[in-house]
């Protein structure tokens, strides 16, 4: 098991995990306090708990931000429990919070829990717009409700296995959620694609479109932000991989592999889905003015038609999916095309589509009368390259690279992290821990290096340059300090060209 | 476009090709005719008892006096250079050759048996068997003659022959028998020995009124192009030109042209084949090396042109118009005329004013009336007369393609079309930059394999294998003062094309940037390199419209190489944007451009790690000021005085300086607190 998990069935003795979000604008007289509380899980604690949560955590924010009016608390730790904060707009608040656990398997380190947390926000904002377009668009809050708790709800059920909640541990330290990972190319193979990418850049006319590739589960090439590339990239792991599709399930992947197996099982049956089972969820609040609320997190919605689209009725009844993108605030219409493993993601400007659904029908045309050529061959030139699953394992070395300025990161394959010690992993963990304090106390980019031998001899090694991140562990008992770091000095010249190199 | 060709149609003259000033004249009184050698490319004038003889290698000299030589008087039916020149063979009439040596003086009479056979015609030949080959009505005779110009037989070929056509070019005889001509029997003399080619009849269609028409050898022409041998004859029943192609063991018939004139011609420029439709006073062009038989471009008259030093076709003129007459030239030339034979392969022979022309193509005009640039541009890739030219209106129709915004695809092919051609005559070792030499006879000889390389997949693969090869030899050689092909490398592409549109393009940088990418494909897909001011000029685009992320990926797939000029244009660029400046710092590290990457180090602000990496790499040529001043203007006196220290250490004598002095002065000043 890669997660630490927790019964978070409320009649369990007490809710282990509770997740919030809140309004610190809203409800601010008294007897109005409700009005703060956008979305509370579990849903069915009684309102005075619930307040309670709040009230606390609103209470920590605005005593923190006496010290620190910028950045206001990110954790507060207390005897049972942990509550973990995350600012997702200003003055909307996620907050949750874990019970402590005697069991081991419950260490966690606050960062990848934060990342939790702005995932799930990154994502809904995706598909919805931020939560605060949401609240202006109506104040009584009914309209927002309606949509966080159907999304929220089908995210975390992503996150359950059987009856429990697996929050990222000190098991996963060798992995990075909210970054992408990229498939490395050979520049022909590159120049392909690329030439793929300005076929598809002009499939709606003058209009430029913005395009993922993407083969396997991993990244081939992006137009995108950084931030709306790994909104997407998400996305496509949890539910439109080609494996995704056939399963029914998320593919494997860095993140999510280890619990893939459990996950399967735990599905494939309908067996009681703790959180929600579909027809459960209110429906009908606060839908009246929106329209239908779209869950775009819902398993087994997505499945190829023909014509190589991928189709979905999550959005209606043959209607075009349509997400929102961070950087420009466009709102754009979402097309994946699916060939073998090579999966393209288009991205069509609402303005571009003057007469829907025909003139999506049109883009569609364009794509496979101009592009499929280019497809088959770019399908080709990846399968011949690709590694396969290990394909990116470096015997001797589990590492994790993170780029923070592309949130690209590359790991080794989760089986073989999983035969790493649990000491080892600890150790690991506990160094990430002290890297993202020390990051966190200066906002600029540090060059560091931190090695931490672990109780059972293991290196623990963490280099950072300038917003480029290295972590790694070795097991060999017998290695010096200095062996470990000439380990990690090949390792940074044959692997990140040198980019970690301290000679 | 180019301006000549617009004025050329504003003229209402317009036309593909045209004869040209000055022409080769012959102004030998008492003329009592004119042959062509087309061996020895000589234009030759009989007298009574002289032979005038011109080289007609172009360009026309009209200028140069010809060589004369005197000969025994009597009838002269043809004459005929030896290939070394030493001889001249006259045929007296037919059953009589006399030879002349042109040194030794010596004479020679050679005679067939009056009565049961006739001498048809001759040729010198440079194959290893024979030196001089006789075409009789009884077959042809193959001698080999010394230098003493003894004739001696050493092969008898026996046909019934009722007429020849033979080209020195191809090196190929027909022999044609038969009641109506058409069983042709086929000889090549090449240097690689005599092959028989198989017997073939020609297709003539039948009519009421004429159920048994006969070939003439007017009616047939062998013309050589791309390095392949055709034969062409017409059908004047059907109004078909047909069309064969030789091969070493078959003869296929290729298809048909129409024709609209009963009398009919062809020449041979630039591997084009141009048909002189001569009643209607039209020429069509062709161009066999596609498989489609439309012509190159529609019928249009051939034009007559004003001396070379008013190239532009402006000065051109037709010669029905009465602008002709009043040019400087006293010819009276009409087009077309009775007296007028055509020479192979681009020869034209006006018997009545005693000129020779030479057949030019209007490449400008050509281009200007076609429509489809792909077929244009591989049409002007595959010219080689004026490569310079054919090059320039292939860079100018890229440069349009991508200022009208064409799109992408069609961009794309264009350029295939280029890059191909380019990697396609490297590869073959045509491709020079300049050449002023002779061409050498092996381009002569490599085309032929070339082409078949290129060739593959035309209609006629079948008989593929063995092909016959237009022999090499000094036939081929030709005078060429400039580019011996069109191709276009592609640092060419990037400064003529890329780089001449990208500043009015940089507002529609997404398409130069789409296009870009193509070009590099496809010249990575021909494994040629380009100039990396490309890359410098894409980085520029990319920034331009803030595609940063495409940038990066750009950098680490390599589709933009690594190189320091690469890495300063991203350090630029990156003033916009932070990841991309870092990626140019990076580039910097990793081509040990170290004094590059110390200076941006400390020029962002990072100067302790500057003076980290110059230490461990004992890096002294970056000014030490440059450090110091950053570390004073941060404040850090701390830092100031580790790097005064540092720097003690690094540069050798360093404590002597000006520059140690003023900031140790400093750092006491500041606080007496810090030690060095």
């Amino acid at each position: 098991m890669g997660m630490a998990s927790m019964s978070s069935s409320s009649s369990s003795n007490g809710e282990s995990l509770k997740l919030c979000v809140f309004d610190l604008r809203r409800g601010q007289n008294e007897g109005q306090e409700l009005d703060k509380i956008l979305f509370f899980f579990p849903p069915d604690l009684t309102f005075s708990s619930q307040l309670s949560v709040i009230g606390l955590s609103e209470g920590l924010i605005t005593f923190t931000r006496l010290f620190s009016p910028e950045a206001a608390c990110e954790v507060i730790e207390a005897e049972r429990h942990s509550h973990v904060f995350y600012e997702s707009e200003p003055d909307i608040w996620i907050v949750m919070v874990i019970e402590k656990n005697k069991e081991i398997e419950a260490i966690w380190r606050v960062d990848a829990l934060q990342k939790v947390l702005k995932e799930v926000h990154s994502l809904f904002v995706m598909f919805h717009g931020s939560i605060r377009s949401l609240l202006d668009k109506e104040p009584s809050g009914g309209l927002i409700r309606s949509h966080l708790y159907p999304f929220i709800t089908d995210y975390l059920n992503d996150l359950s296995v059987g009856k429990k909640l697996q929050l990222p541990s000190f098991r996963e330290t060798l992995k990075e959620r909210c970054t992408v990972q990229m498939l490395t190319l050979a520049r022909d193979a590159a120049l392909e694609v690329q030439s793929l990418v300005g076929v598809l850049d002009s499939c709606a006319g003058t209009l430029r479109c913005h395009s993922l590739i993407l083969f396997h589960d991993l990244l081939v090439s992006t137009t995108l932000s950084p931030d709306d590339t790994v909104d997407l990239f998400t996305y496509y792991v949890m539910r439109l991989t080609s494996n995704a599709l056939s399963s029914g399930t998320s593919s494997w992947s860095y993140l999510r592999k280890g619990t893939s197996l459990s996950q399967t099982s735990s599905r494939s049956t309908t067996s009681p889905q703790l959180l929600v089972s579909t027809d459960s969820l209110p429906s009908g609040n606060g839908n009246g003015a929106a329209g239908r609320v779209i869950r775009p997190l819902q398993h087994n919605k997505w499945s190829k038609g023909k014509d190589g689209f991928l189709v979905t009725d999550i959005w209606g009844k043959d209607a075009t999916p349509t997400i929102w993108l961070q950087k420009t605030e466009e709102r754009v219409h979402l097309l994946a095309y699916q060939h073998k493993c090579l999966t393209l993601v288009l991205l069509v400007p609402t303005m571009a589509i003057v007469n829907g659904e025909l003139d999506i029908s049109f883009v569609k045309h364009q794509v496979t009368e101009n592009a499929s050529a280019k497809i088959l061959k770019v399908e080709e030139k990846l399968s011949k390259g690709w590694g396969g699953e290990n394909a990116y394992h470096v015997s001797g070395y589990r590492y994790l690279l993170v780029d923070n300025d592309t949130e690209v990161s590359r790991a080794s394959p989760s089986g073989k992290v999983a035969t790493l010690a649990k000491e080892t992993l600890l150790a690991v963990n506990k160094l990430r821990e002290t890297v993202d304090t020390e990051k966190s106390r200066t906002k600029e980019e540090k060059d560091m290096e931190i090695c931490i031998r672990a109780k059972n001899n293991a290196w623990a090694i963490a280099r950072l340059t300038r917003g480029k991140e290295l972590y790694m562990a070795l097991e060999k008992a017998s290695d010096t300090l200095l062996d470990a770091t000439d380990s990690v000095q090949s390792f940074s010249n044959r692997y990140c060209n040198g980019t970690f190199s301290m000679d | 476009m180019p301006s000549s060709s617009q004025s050329s149609v504003g003229s209402g003259a317009l036309s593909h090709a045209y004869i040209q000033h000055p022409s080769l004249r012959c102004n030998v009184p008492d003329s009592r005719g004119l042959f062509y050698d087309d061996a020895n490319r000589l234009l030759i004038c009989v007298t009574s008892d002289q032979v005038f003889s011109w080289e007609t290698a172009p360009p026309f000299n009209p200028d140069v006096s010809p060589s004369v030589d005197s000969i025994s008087d009597g009838p002269i039916l043809s004459v005929r250079f030896s290939l070394d020149k030493k001889v001249i063979a006259v045929q007296r009439s037919d059953c009589e050759i006399q030879f002349f040596h042109r040194e030794t003086k010596k004479t020679l009479t050679h005679k067939c048996r009056p009565g049961s056979e006739s001498i048809l015609g001759f040729f010198w030949s440079d194959s290893p068997l024979c030196d001089l080959a006789v075409v009789k009505t009884s077959g042809m005779d193959l001698f080999a003659c010394d230098s003493a110009m003894n004739l001696r037989l050493v092969e008898t070929k026996k046909v019934n022959v009722n007429w020849y056509i033979y080209t020195h070019e191809s090196r190929l005889v027909l022999l044609a028998s038969g009641l109506q001509c058409k069983t042709i029997a086929g000889f090549q003399l090449s240097t690689a020995g005599v092959v028989r080619l198989p017997k073939f009849e020609m297709t003539l269609a039948t009519t009421e009124s004429n159920s048994k028409p006969i070939i003439s050898p007017g009616d047939v022409h062998l013309v050589t192009v791309y390095g392949r041998i055709y034969c062409l004859q017409v059908d004047r029943e059907a109004m078909l030109l047909n069309t064969y192609r030789f091969y070493r063991d078959a003869v296929v018939q290729q298809g048909s042209l129409p024709i609209y004139s009963s009398k009919l011609s062809v020449s041979v420029v630039d591997n084009l084949l141009l048909v002189h439709q001569i009643d209607a006073k039209v020429v069509i062009i062709y161009d066999l090396f596609v498989d489609s038989r439309a012509p190159v471009s529609a019928p249009l008259p051939l034009l007559w042109r004003g001396y070379q030093g008013s190239d532009s076709s402006s000065q051109a003129a037709n010669m029905e118009n009465e602008s002709a007459e009043s040019s400087t030239s006293n010819e009276n030339i009409v087009m077309y005329e009775d007296a007028w034979t055509f020479l192979v392969p681009d020869l034209i022979l006006d018997q009545t004013n005693k000129v020779l022309w030479r057949v030019h193509l209007d490449l400008e005009a050509i281009s200007a009336s076609s429509s489809d640039r792909t077929s244009l541009l591989e049409f002007l890739q595959r010219r080689k007369l004026d490569a310079n030219k054919a090059k320039q209106l292939c860079l100018g129709i890229a440069r349009a393609l991508i200022l009208e915004r064409r799109p992408a695809t069609q961009v794309t092919q264009a350029i295939d079309v280029l890059v191909t051609a380019y990697s396609y005559s490297v590869k073959a070792g045509i491709y020079k930059e300049l050449k002023n030499e002779k061409t050498t006879p092996t381009d002569g000889a490599s085309s032929p394999g070339n082409e078949r390389g290129r060739a593959s997949g035309s209609s006629i693969d079948e008989e593929e294998e063995v092909e016959i090869n237009v022999p090499s030899g000094p036939a081929d050689e030709q005078q060429e003062s400039q580019l011996s092909s069109p191709a276009i490398s592609p640092d060419e592409l990037y400064k003529f094309v890329f780089a001449s549109v990208e500043e009015t393009m940089v507002e529609e940088s997404d398409y130069l940037v789409a296009i870009i990418t193509e070009f590099l494909r496809s010249i990575s897909a021909e494994k040629l390199k380009v100039d990396l001011n490309i890359y410098v000029m894409t980085i520029r685009l990319l920034a331009h419209s803030k595609r940063f992320a495409e940038l990066s990926l750009f950098i680490t797939n390599k589709i933009i190489e690594p190189s320091k000029e690469v890495a300063l244009q991203l350090l630029e660029s990156g003033r916009q944007n932070l990841r991309v400046s870092k990626l140019g710092l990076d580039m910097l590290r990793q081509l040990s451009l170290h004094h590059e990457y110390i200076s941006s180090l400390v020029q962002d602000g990072y100067y302790l790690e500057a003076l980290r990496y110059a230490q461990k790499r004992k890096v002294t040529s970056v000014r030490s000021s440059l450090f110091l001043e950053a570390a004073f203007a941060s404040n850090d006196m701390q830092h100031l005085a580790a790097i005064l220290r540092v720097l003690s250490e690094l540069i050798p004598g360093f404590k002597e300086t000006s520059e140690y002095y003023t900031f140790h002065g400093l750092l006491n000043e500041t606080s007496s607190s810090v030690a060095v």
